[in-house]
């Protein structure tokens, strides 16, 4: 971040001399010390999880659910600021009623993505507001099958069949690559899910945290966008201890890539 | 000394993604008095402690009775609770009128938290600059729950929670006694409930200073208990029943002198009025944006990194 | 008698003038007749007129209270007039996991409530609802629907139906059937008809619950039977009626029971024969 301070990234919506949006940047940042999300793209349906970093012991356990609805097919998890993240699933909720009440049809994934990466973008557009702070994985079974989106405070949108966001992302990727995606099923990818993120704890590790699972699939939840049930849950969070115990001390990462850059 | 450029609105990003106008709002929550709040399986109670800006000045309101289930208590900028109270005041009349149903706590919690998101993304407003707790009962699920809500439009559910000056020291009292409060064998009842909490308000209040019935609120809601408020003569009801009436510091002096005049002879000459305002804590607000806390992102750099 | 409402009770016209039909019957279409030729006052000087009668109709829904539930009924047939014009429409719906939404009149007011409950449904049950949410009980889709009902016709602007709900009260456990209907007018009952079943299928229910504390004594079996009955009855003597109904139960221990395309069984014609001007016996 050479230009820091020379006056270009004191305002939204200006670029500097060699082309960059400072705040946009800057709101990536915000994104990156937040606990980390995942989302994994099944051939049956889609998981989303998130690592909630527990900061007192006041909080009330299992409370305090991070992953939000859209529409009954549709889940999203996210990091960052966590009000904007609300903000950004009202809007969504939205677009998703008034497309049902023009078409009379739920939304299709591709369809809201789009809708929501044109409404992200444009709060990198005017010095009267700032971007979002949140990086959200959206994830949702339509009639063409499971979907998987990232969204990013620049309105940058892509599909994924395993995407991750947070202070842990480098981790979770790198354990995403080694997934078939073509044979995974939910069912399985709620244990996956469970591991990563405790893997992806690591980064975090003088914190506690509560693992929160959703999934999204025709066959196991008739095609809404729900918690996993408790049971499902506890198994998948046991595993991943276990496991940890056995491979303690093999992932070792130190995020370097500062660049976040806005794609251009 | 360096001034910070990034911290003159609340649509400028630090370049660590910091919103500075956001946890300045916060801070102003430190410059109210405190505020406790406690839940069980069937009640909620909310404490607080009021000051008054002069001698011949009244005490200000720190309780606000939102619907017969619902109740909040305020740290920071009165005024500003006033229109949020006004606002959830407005929701739980809506939920009656639309849906036959008290609303319930956590989507009247909600809807300030998503209010006051949009102060914190626009230019030309500010963010709020009260923090609250928001304690209610609701009918559908048979439940207690307490919220505790931020000018960041933050908002999370607590077993226990303190706001305002020297509220670490509530939330010491209410971590150490969690199980009591929580444990599995616990049923406190209503009079249980808020003498825990006066307990952990009396924990934050300053050398000199007592729980009088003039300082002090207490509010209780919760299954079969219409949202109850008690100031002024019916407080002292409760006050007796704290074991002693003296905050620990003060017992180790022997002080055991609970005149309340004396208690705001240090908050008179504040510049900036806060709730009432308290020039009190400067040294600790001071060392509170020393320490320069985080406006909430999930990783926890919250504002519990007082310095007390 | 003169069978023309204006003519019932009116001042002499030489005390005020003639009866100035355009303000009872404002409608473009009868201004424009009259004033075919005159091109100087605009259509759109004349108030504003909404639905002032339904087009394609649902006749009754008839509902009854039993000791542990309430049992809806509602036939298929969408009328245009007096044509039988669809012989497939639902006009029971289903509301969270256990409210029943019965309602006659307007179909196609039908289908803009039927998205009004879609949406209720989703504001209240999916969003921010994590503990699986049976939040929205019949009470509560009743106060919604009554809201909204009476604020369409305070704008002059009536959804044109009669509602019943049915489910559970608050408890969860006591039997709740309201009404309502395009004035907003609300009352509750153990024994509820929308249509000409308000006339023709009461006194029946009735028969079978008295008086609205009685319903505690009725089982499921009485209760189905005296729908059953009334069905019959009803198609007997309503002309916009069907043989093909749907019935809905709902039970406080969980039970929804939708019951699709069911038939009246037993219909006895033999009367017929002797009614003047039926079948095609010319007489």
């Amino acid at each position: 971040m050479t230009s820091i301070g020379t006056g270009y990234d004191l305002s939204n919506s200006v670029f500097s001399p060699d082309g960059r949006n400072f705040q946009v940047e800057y709101a990536m940042k915000a994104v990156e010390n937040g606990g980390t999300s995942i989302g994994l793209k099944c051939k049956d349906g889609i998981v989303l999880a998130v690592e909630k970093i527990i900061n007192s012991k006041l909080l009330v356990a299992g409370s305090n659910k991070r992953i939000q609805t859209i529409d009954r097919h549709i889940g999203v998890a996210y990091s960052g600021l966590l009000p904007d993240g609300r903000h950004f699933v009202n809007r969504g909720r939205d677009e998703a009623q008034s497309f049902k009440s023009l078409y009379k049809s739920a939304v299709s994934v591709p369809h809201l993505m789009d809708r929501l990466g044109i409404y992200v973008q444009n709060y990198t557009c005017y010095n009267s507001v700032r971007p979002f702070g949140i990086v959200a994985i959206v994830g949702g079974v339509d009639e063409n099958g499971p979907h998987l989106y990232m969204i990013e405070p620049s309105g940058t949108c892509w599909g994924y069949t395993g995407a991750a966001t947070g202070k842990g992302r480098q981790t979770a990727k790198s354990e995403l690559e080694k997934l078939n995606f073509e044979e995974l099923t939910v069912r399985e990818a709620i244990k996956v899910a469970a591991k990563i993120i405790d893997q992806a704890h690591e980064d975090n590790k003088d914190k506690d945290y509560e693992l929160e699972v959703t999934w999204c699939s025709l066959e196991e939840t008739g095609g809404k966008h729900v918690h996993v049930p408790e049971d499902l849950l506890q198994e998948a969070i046991k595993l991943a201890k276990e496991d940890d115990d056995d491979d303690d001390d093999e992932e070792e990462d130190d995020d370097e890539e500062e660049d976040q850059e806005m794609e251009t | 000394m360096f001034r910070n450029n990034y911290d003159n609105d609340s649509v400028t990003y630090s370049p660590t993604g910091r919103l500075f106008q956001v946890e300045y709002a916060l801070e102003a929550i430190k410059q109210g008095s405190a505020a406790v709040g406690i839940v069980s399986s069937t009640h909620v109670a909310l404490v607080a402690l009021k000051r008054n800006a002069e001698e011949l000045g009244s005490y200000q309101k720190k309780i606000i009775k939102i619907d017969d289930h619902m109740g909040i208590a305020l740290a920071g900028l009165a005024p500003d609770a006033r229109v949020l109270s006004n606002f959830l005041r407005k929701q739980a009349m809506t939920s009656k009128m639309i849906y036959n149903k008290p609303i319930s706590t956590q989507s009247a919690v909600l809807s300030i938290a998503d209010k006051a998101q949009e102060n914190t993304q626009s230019y030309g407003s500010r963010p709020y600059g009260v923090g609250l707790l928001v304690g209610g009962y609701d009918e559908s699920t048979d439940s207690c729950h307490l919220y505790e809500f931020q000018p960041s439009g933050s908002v999370l559910e607590y077993y226990g929670a303190a706001i305002g000056a020297r509220s670490q020291a509530a939330r010491t009292y209410l971590e150490r006694n969690l199980d009591t409060i929580r444990g599995s064998e616990a049923h406190l009842s209503q009079e249980e409930l808020i003498v825990h909490a006066l307990n952990a308000l009396r924990d934050t209040l300053a050398q000199d200073v007592e729980l009088t019935y003039k300082n002090t609120s207490v509010s209780i809601v919760g299954k079969n208990t219409p949202f109850a408020l008690y100031d002024d003569e019916n407080v002292q009801q409760w006050i007796d029943k704290l074991d002693a009436v003296s905050n620990s510091r003060n017992r180790s002096n022997g002080d055991d002198d609970d005149d309340d005049e004396d208690d705001n002879d240090d908050n008179k000459d504040d510049a900036v009025k806060t709730e009432t305002g308290a020039t009190a804590d400067a040294g600790e607000s001071a060392a509170d944006s020393a320490v320069g806390a985080n406006i909430q992102t999930d990783a926890g750099q919250e504002d519990r990194m007082e310095t007390e | 008698m003169n069978h023309d409402p204006f003519k019932w009770g009116r001042p002499n016209d030489a005390t005020y003038g003639a009866y100035n039909h355009h303000i009872a019957q404002a409608t473009p279409y009868a201004y424009e007749e009259q004033h075919a030729s005159s091109t100087s006052t605009t259509t759109s000087s004349f108030p504003k007129m909404n639905t002032q009668n339904p087009i394609i109709t649902g006749t009754s829904v008839i509902s009854l209270k039993f000791k542990d539930g309430v049992i809806l009924a509602a036939d298929n047939l969408g009328s245009y007039g007096s044509l039988a014009r669809f012989t497939n429409i639902e006009r029971l719906i289903r509301v969270g996991k256990e409210t029943i939404v019965g309602i006659s009149g307007d179909i196609s007011d039908l289908q803009q409530i039927e998205r009004i409950l879609e949406e209720l449904e989703t504001t209240q049950e999916v969003y921010d609802n994590f503990d699986g949410g049976d939040d929205l009980k019949a009470p509560h889709v009743h106060e919604y629907l009554s809201r909204v009902m009476y604020n369409r016709r305070s704008n002059m602007n009536p959804l044109w139906n009669a509602i019943v709900v049915g489910g559970f009260d608050k408890d969860g456990k006591t039997p709740f059937l309201k009404y309502v209907d395009l004035l907003g007018v609300t009352y509750g009952s153990s024994t509820i008809a929308t249509g000409f079943g308000a006339h023709l299928a009461v006194p029946l229910l009735r028969q079978l619950i008295p008086e609205d504390k009685d319903y505690v004594n009725i089982t499921e079996e009485q209760a189905r039977e005296c729908i059953l009955n009334a069905m019959t009855v009803l198609f007997y003597r309503d002309a916009r009626s069907l043989d093909k109904f749907s019935l809905v139960t709902v039970k406080n221990d969980g039970e929804f029971k939708f019951e699709k395309e069911l038939r009246c069984e037993g219909q006895r014609w033999k009367f017929a024969k002797d009614i003047r001007g039926y079948g095609s016996a010319q007489q």
